[in-house]
């Protein structure tokens, strides 16, 4: 409690105000509703896995598209969620703008705080690879990094709630925005990007060599032209952890698209529920819970990359020091 | 798939918008910041040096100060005990040349004093001796042969003599 009068006045009305809100949320949400016999503040919420198209949206258009999770038409469609990572885009392109606009040797405001985001994911980036890679690696980690967390914090902005299309009931069915990450090909898009860029650098790095990983034929081979069945048997392994290892690289794509698609989308829901239960207040701690979600997914978006890519680049066993043959 | 929202067309387009963010954010975002910051590094590190630098340089030229100052001292010191000593040097020739000269002036004056005594000795006796002779001979009122003269002048020259001594 602070010792000034005015300020614990203030924040005892504050206090109150809160309370207050979060009764009236408890009696005008779902909850309070059920209780109380009425219609809910909020209608029911409903769910769509699948991105809505907001071009050429008329109410019987919408309505359509509100019926079921039909798929999109086969053609270029303008979605929210694609709206959204362009917000985001353009966000972000326009902060870098202004933050580097006029630059100087001593940094100030807007630049001050860019050096800051470079500067944590540039260390974030060398500490794992060491300097040498750290350069060549960090601007796609921090993009990775960047373009996540924007998407999944525009999403906690109130107007992806509230802007949309109605649909013939006057109910609101199509959304304006919608936070990207709830659209399954973004995530794909980055783990695409990823995985292409992962495999450049190993591939880079090592040459056909690092193609060898995943068809580990040689000892097969050398039991085959002295007929030994031990080295067949080890050979036979070594083939099919080849495999495997081909595998998991692929499975990396899959995890990395649903693993951000399933996060974001749930956090979506899980607010939309909240919402829809207790309007005021109460949900604030889940507002609270989808900013660190939205920090961590991209967190591990760009730090699994950074992993992987460090793993890609690392010499190899029994290899020596010939990563510069390629 | 498609439940999902599977949907090539926006695959292609989030591809085409991620690259193109990356690019931009590299070109005009990562690279200008990073050398700023790589900038600003270097000129930290060298003004960091070069305050070193000062500093040491600062002190060096202190400590030969220091050493010059201490050497002018000595040398201030060393100076003023040789003006010391030169002088008591002349003070002492000065005195000692001023006795001797002293000295030899008393020396001469006793010398002449000397001289001039016996001069007047010397006079005092021929007259007196004159005078004796003369009072002779009035005395005697005779002439003596030429032996007896010198015998009595002898005697009266020894007799003055001896009163001239006593």
């Amino acid at each position: 409690m602070p010792a000034n009068p005015a300020a614990r006045r203030l924040l005892l009305l504050a206090g109150a105000v809160l309370l207050a809100l979060l009764l009236a949320g408890l009696v005008t949400g779902a909850i309070g509703a059920a209780f109380l016999g009425r219609e809910p503040l909020l209608s029911k919420p409903e769910v769509h896995l699948a991105p809505q198209p907001v071009t050429g949206v008329s109410g019987e258009a919408s309505g359509e598209h509100g019926e079921g999770p039909a798929g999109l038409p086969s053609g270029f469609v303008l979605t929210n969620t694609l709206l959204s990572s362009w917000i985001a885009t353009v966000l972000l392109l326009l902060f870098f703008f202004f933050a580097t606009r006029r630059m100087s040797l001593v940094p100030g405001g807007l630049q001050n705080f860019a050096e800051w985001v470079v500067e944590t994911l540039h260390n974030f980036v060398q500490g794992v690879v060491g300097p040498e890679y750290g350069r060549r690696f960090f601007p796609m980690i921090a993009t990775i990094f960047l373009f996540v967390a924007v998407n999944a914090w525009l999403e906690l902005l109130p107007i992806y709630q509230s802007l949309g299309f109605k649909n013939a009931d006057g109910e609101l069915s199509t959304h304006l925005l919608r936070a990207a990450a709830t659209d399954l090909n973004m995530p794909l898009a980055i783990a695409l990007v990823s995985f292409v860029f992962v495999e450049y650098w190993g591939l880079r790095a090592h040459g056909t060599r690092y193609l060898g990983e995943f068809f580990r034929v040689s000892s097969f081979w050398h039991g085959i032209r002295r007929f030994s069945p031990g080295l067949l048997f080890q050979g036979a392994i070594d083939i099919f952890v080849g495999l495997l290892e081909f595998l998991s690289h692929g499975i990396r794509v899959i995890s990395f698209t649903f693993r951000l698609f399933g996060n974001i989308t749930a956090g979506e829901i899980l607010l939309l529920v909240a919402g829809f239960l207790v309007p005021f207040v109460a949900l604030l701690p889940f507002y609270g819970l989808e900013l660190l979600v939205g920090f961590i997914q991209a967190l591990i978006f760009a730090g699994l990359t950074l992993g992987f890519v460090a793993v890609a680049v690392a010499p190899h066993e029994g290899e020596g020091h010939s990563e510069e043959r390629g | 798939m498609g439940a999902l929202g599977f949907h090539i067309p926006s695959l292609i387009i989030y591809l085409v918008n991620f690259l193109i963010l990356l690019v931009v954010l590299y070109l005009f975002g990562y690279k200008p910041l990073l050398r700023m910051m790589d900038q600003r590094a270097t000129r930290i590190r060298e003004s960091l040096e070069e305050a070193e630098r000062v500093r040491r340089e600062s002190e060096e030229r202190q400590a030969e100060m220091q050493r010059r100052l201490e050497e002018a001292r000595q040398e201030g010191q060393q100076f003023l005990q040789q003006a010391r000593e030169m002088a008591e040097r002349y003070r002492q020739e000065e005195s000692e040349r001023a006795r001797k000269e002293a000295q030899a002036m008393v020396e001469r004056a006793r010398s002449e004093i000397q001289r001039e005594r016996e001069q007047a000795v010397e006079e005092l006796r021929q007259e007196f001796a004159a005078l004796a002779v003369a009072a002779a001979e009035r005395v005697i009122q005779r002439s003596l042969n030429a032996q007896d003269h010198r015998d009595i002048i002898e005697d009266v020259l020894k007799e003055s003599e001896e009163i001239g001594r006593s």
